[in-house]
């Protein structure tokens, strides 16, 4: 019974749910895009169609335009720092020894990728109080988390502090795959620890640090619920971030034509700088 | 490096036998940097635990990184375990069925589809393939309405399918188990069960998928936490409050001890949050060696 | 003498008595449908299952099924999306005052009027009626609690500087100038909340500020009214000054500084007692008042503004809007209602009757007990009355309640004077207004 059909019979499942659950909602936002909200007097807002007015609009909306330019500071200081950092300590774990101080660290750094969003937001929220946080407790400093200069760094923080250990994790996993003889051949070569690292474990790493990066970038393009659950307790720019951006103009402005061309605009925007991004680390190798 | 080559050294590295070169110069510098990090990660959970220890107004009088008294620890406990008529628990199973439905449901999805892309060549399958991996940059937010939508036409809000449905949906699984059917299991032996004159899916389920037990692992696991705190969804699709996962439950604990301040019950929220993750960090603990495998064989082709 | 002071209390008394039997007959309810119903209710008022055990056996042919989805913007977002989808709204739900005009610009809300909600207004204070139909025809809601405005202070502190309760806003600024000399600035006399919109356009409202108004086919705005700037000024020069401080509200650090004694007052709406005794507990317990908010004139009658309290919408899509209406009617005016609301949620109430209510005297219990045993009811019942009664919002406040902040920020921060945060809160929310096809000037 080998024939054309095959493929597709395994394929059928996940297409169906895709192509319901997927497909068709994102069908449904392209067509909403197009509309726009037009009002005469008093009285419920009709939606007309606009064809492309509220993509013109996202183009020149510089709050939104803003909000880009958040994510391109993230992508420029948070990811790499984030990546360097993982890096660094995917590489050290891999030359821990002990069985149980490895399994631990591993543990411990993967554990704030568990914790909800609500609760990380409580966490923080309480952690970045500028009186009662235990960092200035300790530290004897009055340091404003939130105030307007260090917000995005802040937020920075919750992001790197929750996806640090999940990505230091995958590195780490990588670096488990290196053949042993290869080290062993290194090592007969006479190369150092460092030669080590930098001539045969990094290049090794290459394909996992493009993974990362990869949904790092995606990631850091639909940052939401960390500047989201910091709102309540200081001033928090409406365009943070594109996805609050967005988050408003549905869920407070209740323009579902114009939240959905952000929509699609992110996502393109996310597509060209995942593409960027893949090239520059091709174009290193 | 190819993905196949990867994939077997993934095994490789689950072997207990692996025996690690050794390595010296573990430097007093490195330990320390790891010990750092530690703190890091761990500091803010330590205020979980610290916090579940005292009452709401000890909250916001007393050091947040120490202890107050186990008696407020067992008043929150009961309290979590008794409010809105022990709703908590109710919660608790919720995202068990959440989350454990869509963990199977995805993994098998995922595992019918990735055989497909990887074993068999037909008409568009790249770009097929691409497409599909291409959608991960929409985001969700943007979803709500149209899902909220189809949710509605097909009579399923307020119901356990109006979340388990959208949670099979999985690219990045797909994607994952493509590259195990790459690796795990070559197409030789494939060609060798159809001459022996096996059924395709006894080759696909008898003889494949024992094949490929670490990828499926994976992203039942991946599946499972990416279920356990989703909030966007839930919140769209469900408006009761019997239905709620114990992310939508605890967020509405949350909001209501905000807005109407008369009874707040944040320190009984944060014990609710460590008893939500506790199964999680259970789950990749006991499981760690096959999806620390997984996740590096996806990583390798990058 | 000491005699007819006696008759007179007595006769008083009598008054007193008979006027709260008056109120305590709750009035007609419109007429319940006669086959059976189930409405659907959205609110997160806590203990509300409770509460309408006495409706079902009242009217036994309605069932009532509540779910409460989240205060505020959690429900919002999802009475807002059933809206635009056509279909999976409540019968009845929960909205705050102010985002009343912009769900009645969905035209997801029905026209109670239609139901005959019109014939309850005079059970209602008066201010709360103009929020739920500001053109006086169309009722939006019926009105649920109020947040009329008073002062909190801490006796202690006010003693310990020998200080009197501040009657006037000059007083007020007296005595913050006092406690930072006197404390050498570790108290704060008050505290500015720079992200709350509401509770600024409640000082402004207090003093007959107005915000939106709807005239003939639009809008008008003015957020840089003469009140707003008089109140903005007033309240930077004391930030500046450093006798007034800018915590945010709720959160853990505000809560800190009130249980420790580093904030000697605050304004706060009739429901921000309860919070105190809830966040603060035994912390600072008894040791709090409530007084008339500090007014502009002195010897005026006391003016004051709402913050929050919110209201019961039908919606559009309910198939027994008079059986919904009923049940919003009766959960707003019914003795039982509103005295289960108060003692489980602390709902201040919207209803006249219910500002009488005997169970908001009683000092046994909290909010009053946190406060000294002092009845602050009675207090915040003074301030609705004194609530100007027109008082309108427009459908784009959402926007404007955020863009506050934003505005606020740069005052803060010494980039703007209080004057220009407010034209520009005023440009930046015009602007956004008319770019969504209202009509406003």
């Amino acid at each position: 019974m080998r024939n054309r059909a095959t493929p597709w019979f395994f394929l059928t499942p996940f297409l169906l749910a895709f192509t319901a659950f997927f497909i068709t909602p994102v069908g449904y936002a392209l067509y909403l895009s197009l509309f726009i909200k037009k009002r005469s007097g008093f009285g419920p807002a009709k939606n007309v169609f606009g064809g492309l007015t509220n993509y013109v609009r996202a183009f020149q909306d510089s709050d939104f335009l803003h909000s880009l330019l958040n994510i391109l500071l993230f992508l420029v200081i948070q990811v790499p720092l984030m990546l360097l950092v993982a890096t660094t300590l995917a590489l050290i774990l891999d030359s821990v020894k002990n069985g149980f101080a490895q399994r631990f660290f591993r543990t411990a750094f993967y554990l704030p990728y568990t914790v909800p969003g609500v609760i990380a937001g409580l966490l923080w929220g309480y952690l970045y109080s500028k009186n009662l946080s235990p960092l200035n407790q300790i530290t004897g400093l009055k340091t404003d988390f939130l105030s307007s200069g260090i917000l995005l760094f802040s937020i920075g923080n919750i992001v790197t502090w929750t996806w640090t250990g999940y990505n230091m994790i995958t590195l780490y996993a990588a670096l488990q795959n290196v053949p042993p003889d290869i080290y062993e051949a290194a090592r007969i070569d006479g190369a150092s620890n460092w030669n080590v690292t930098r001539y045969v474990k990094l290049p090794l790493l290459r394909p996992a640090l493009t993974l990362t990066g990869i949904f790092s970038v995606i990631g850091t393009m639909q940052i939401f619920s960390e500047p989201f659950v910091l709102r309540p307790l200081g001033y928090v720019p409406d365009n943070i971030t594109p996805n609050t951006y967005l988050y408003l103009a549905v869920a407070r402005d209740g323009n579902f034509g114009y939240g959905a061309a952000l929509a699609i605009v992110m996502a393109l925007f996310t597509f060209i700088l995942s593409g960027f991004f893949l090239r520059n680390v091709r174009g290193e190798a | 490096m190819t993905a196949t080559q990867g994939f077997q050294e993934a095994k490789i590295s689950t072997a207990p036998t692996r025996q690690k070169p050794r390595r010296e110069g573990f430097s007093l510098l490195q330990f320390a940097l790891l010990l750092l990090f530690c703190v890091y990660s761990l500091l803010p959970l330590w205020w979980v635990i610290t916090t579940m220890t005292k009452d709401n107004s000890q909250l916001y009088s007393t050091f947040g990184l120490w202890f107050s008294s186990p008696s407020h620890f067992v008043d929150n406990l009961r309290t979590l375990f008794t409010r809105d008529d022990g709703i908590f628990v109710r919660w608790l199973i919720n995202s068990i069925i959440y989350a454990g439905a869509s963990a199977v449901g995805s993994m098998l999805f995922a595992a019918m589809g990735g055989y497909a892309f990887s074993k068999f060549n037909f008409r568009g399958r790249d770009s097929l393939f691409n497409a599909i991996l291409a959608t991960i940059m929409v985001p969700s937010t943007a979803l709500a309405l149209p899902i909220f939508l189809l949710m509605q036409n097909i009579g399923l809000i307020n119901t356990y399918w109006a979340v388990i449905l959208p949670g099979l949906v999985n690219p990045f699984g797909l994607y994952l188990m493509r590259l195990f059917w790459d690796a795990g299991f070559p197409t030789e032996l494939m060609d060798a069960a159809r001459v022996d004159g096996a059924s395709e899916s006894k080759i696909f389920w008898q003889l494949g998928l024992p094949l490929v037990s670490g990828g499926l692992v994976t992203v039942a696991l991946f599946s499972f936490v990416g279920a356990w705190n989703n909030f966007f969804l839930p919140l769209v699709v469900v408006n009761k409050d019997t239905l709620f996962p114990l992310t939508l439950g605890l967020s509405v604990w949350n909001q209501t001890s905000v807005s109407s301040g008369q009874d707040p019950i944040y320190t009984v929220i944060v014990l609710g949050a460590l008893i939500s993750i506790l199964p999680l960090i259970i789950a990749f603990l006991s499981l760690g060696r096959y999806w620390q495998g997984g996740l590096a064989s996806g990583a390798v082709k990058g | 003498m000491k005699k007819t002071a006696l008759k007179s209390a007595a006769l008083l008394l009598s008054l007193a008595l008979a006027a709260s039997t008056a109120h305590a007959a709750d009035p007609a309810f419109p007429k319940a449908p006669s086959g059976p119903v189930t409405l659907e209710v959205w609110s997160w008022v806590p203990g509300l299952d409770k509460t309408v055990a006495a409706f079902t056996k009242q009217y036994p042919n309605i069932k009532i099924k509540i779910l409460n989805l989240g205060g505020g913007p959690a429900t919002y977002t999802k009475l807002q999306t059933a809206i635009k989808a056509g279909s999976g709204a409540p019968d009845v739900a929960q909205v705050e005052y102010g985002f009343l005009p912009a769900f009645a610009d969905t035209g997801g809300l029905a026209d109670l009027s239609k139901y005959g909600a019109g014939d309850y207004k005079k059970y209602f204070v008066p201010w709360t009626w103009g929020q739920v139909s500001p053109d006086g025809q169309a009722v939006y809601a019926i009105p649920q609690d109020t947040g009329p405005f008073a002062m909190v202070y801490r006796d202690d502190l006010l003693k310990k500087y020998n200080i009197a309760v501040p009657k006037t806003w000059a007083d007020y600024a007296k005595a913050a100038a006092t406690v930072k000399t006197k404390s050498g600035g570790s108290v704060k006399f008050g505290n500015f909340y720079s992200t709350f919109a509401p509770w600024f356009m409640a000082l402004a409202w207090a003093d007959g500020g107005q915000f939106f108004q709807r005239q003939g086919d639009g809008w008008t705005q003015t957020l840089n009214n003469a009140s707003a700037k008089k109140v903005l000024n007033y309240w930077n020069d004391l930030i500046k000054k450093g006798q007034v401080g800018t915590l945010a509200g709720f959160s853990a650090d505000y809560w800190n500084a009130a249980g420790a004694g580093k904030l000697a007052t605050n304004m706060e709406a009739a429901w921000g007692p309860g919070g105190y005794a809830g966040s603060l507990g035994t912390k600072s317990a008894g040791m709090w008042r409530a007084a008339p908010l500090p007014q502009w004139t002195a010897g005026s009658s006391v003016k004051s503004g709402n913050w929050g309290g919110s209201s019961n919408v039908v919606t559009t899509q309910s198939k027994n809007p008079e059986a919904a209406t009923l049940f919003a009617l009766w959960l707003n005016l019914s003795s039982s209602a509103v005295t289960a609301d108060w003692n489980n949620g602390g709902l201040f109430p919207a209803s006249d009757a219910g500002l009488a209510l005997p169970a908001l005297a009683v000092t046994s219990k909290n909010p009053s007990k946190f406060f000294g045993g002092q009845n602050i009811s009675s207090v915040y019942a003074q301030a609705s009355r004194g609530v100007n009664v027109n008082f309108q919002w427009a459908p784009w406040f959402p926007f404007v309640n955020d863009n506050f902040s934003k505005q606020i920020d740069k005052m803060l921060k010494g980039q703007f004077t209080p004057n220009q945060a407010l034209d520009a809160w005023q440009a930046e929310s015009l602007a956004y207004a008319k770019q969504n096809g209202f009509t406003v000037k």
